[in-house]
């Protein structure tokens, strides 16, 4: 497989806060990765140190290969980013806006601009800071697709948009996906959209990324374990995150079900019960 | 096109959910031997699912020879032995009577008392056939 993106002991703080702590991370060509984390987690910071468009304190990243301060017109011409906060130049015209961005871009594809353009009714001729939020972000979206770049980071990308916005630019991802090795990122907090449309997900949490795994690994591994017995006060669960206790139950949420425990339980009596766990629920319970 | 019901915010992963659809589908010959699917991307697109997702679901079903691959055609249902179909039959029910016996355990209702309800509703189902002048060939 081929490394798109490799972060090393990447630390960024803002005054006495620390945001980032020597994360390391390694996102390989054709993850489609949702990226989940609380509020204040770091997502913005860590998805523009990574382009280097608010550099880190220290470590490093790289991009196909080349160092995040010194890319290539080439490679940059490959990458495309959704800002949360529109930060496109307010006195241009949508029209005057596509015509600029189109050429720094090798391939910039037309049809794409004209078929989002009127399917989400935006009036070019209106300048940028006319735009409503949501169809500030439909812009920029359409401007990230148009470039048809290897890479894509979206910081939010559905925050701002209505149901019927959120689906078209699902859609678009999953016309992205089809072609395969294109590397996408999305940081979001609706896990619905990123439970459709991500291989992978990852967890910032406490300055690192705690938890980096196939989404159906995760939904597979991780899940709630409940015994019941006349007495389980010498039950111990395997892996739990956490354990609530009474006399003749314990739960527990665990990072992966230890199969062969599992049958001893049963071999002694307990009743396992074993239930999945969608992933709203198990983000809550890693970052508890 | 065949539409499948995906709850993207359950715990049991997409292409589980599809594989199991599928499985149901074939099994209770709603979609017949020789039968194509439809494309990765047309399910993808459908559902606005990662594409990735339909083929995993697509290979295993093809592992486990539900599907075949036609080159160039795409997936099309395999023609299965009687016997295997009947495997995979029993095996589905197997997996349904253990989520029942589960939920039963959960609302308190021990094992002999579901036996119970199970051998009620069996004989009450086969009274019911065998007064019906019209039992097309019951199977089971």
């Amino acid at each position: 497989m081929t490394t798109s993106i490799k972060i090393s002991k990447l630390s960024k703080g803002y005054k006495k806060e620390v945001v980032l702590n020597d994360l390391d991370w390694t996102i390989n060509q054709g993850d489609i990765i949702g990226l989940l984390g609380k509020n204040g987690a770091g997502k913005s910071t860590l998805l523009s140190a990574i382009l280097n468009i608010h550099p880190a304190d220290s470590g490093s990243v790289t991009i196909f290969d080349q160092d995040n301060k010194a890319l290539s017109n080439e490679v940059k011409a490959r990458i495309a980013y959704v800002p949360q906060q529109n930060d496109e130049i307010p006195w241009l015209t949508i029209k005057e806006l596509i015509a600029f961005k189109k050429q720094f871009y090798l391939q910039w594809n037309d049809e794409k601009v004209d078929e989002l353009i009127t399917r989400w009714e935006i009036n070019t001729k209106k300048k940028m800071s006319e735009l409503s939020v949501g169809q500030g972000q439909r812009v920029l979206i359409i401007l990230a697709l148009a470039s048809n770049p290897d890479l894509m980071i979206f910081d939010e990308p559905a925050a701002a948009l209505d149901p019927a916005g959120r689906r078209d630019f699902l859609r678009e991802i999953v016309n992205l996906a089809v072609e395969e090795n294109k590397t996408i990122i999305f940081s979001t907090h609706i896990t619905s959209d990123l439970e459709r449309i991500a291989n992978k997900v990852a967890i910032l949490h406490q300055g690192k990324i705690c938890h980096f795994d196939d989404l159906d690994n995760v939904k597979e591994n991780v899940v709630r374990v409940a015994v019941h017995s006349k007495s389980v006060r010498d039950v111990v669960v395997p892996n739990a995150l956490n354990t609530q206790k009474s006399n003749c139950q314990i739960s527990s949420v665990v990072t992966h079900l230890d199969k062969t425990w599992q049958q001893e339980m049963q071999a002694q009596g307990h009743q396992v019960e074993v239930n999945p766990m969608g992933l709203e629920d198990i983000f809550l319970e890693i970052t508890a | 096109m065949i539409q499948f019901n995906i709850a993207a915010s359950s715990g049991i992963p997409i292409y589980k959910q599809v594989v199991e659809q599928i499985e149901r589908m074939i099994l209770n010959g709603f979609l017949a031997k020789g039968e194509f699917l439809p494309s990765v991307r047309q399910v993808a697109n459908e559902l606005n699912v990662n594409p990735m997702t339909i083929s995993k679901a697509y290979g295993l079903l093809e592992e486990r020879g539900y599907l075949s691959r036609q080159r160039g055609k795409g997936m099309m249902v395999a023609q299965q032995e009687e016997q295997i179909s009947k495997k995979e039959k029993m095996a589905m029910l197997e997996k349904m009577i253990a989520e029942l016996i589960s939920d039963a355990t959960q609302m308190g209702v021990n094992h002999k008392e579901l036996l119970a309800l199970f051998k009620t509703k069996v004989t009450s189902d086969d009274n019911n056939q065998a007064s019906s002048v019209v039992s097309q060939g019951a199977e089971v």
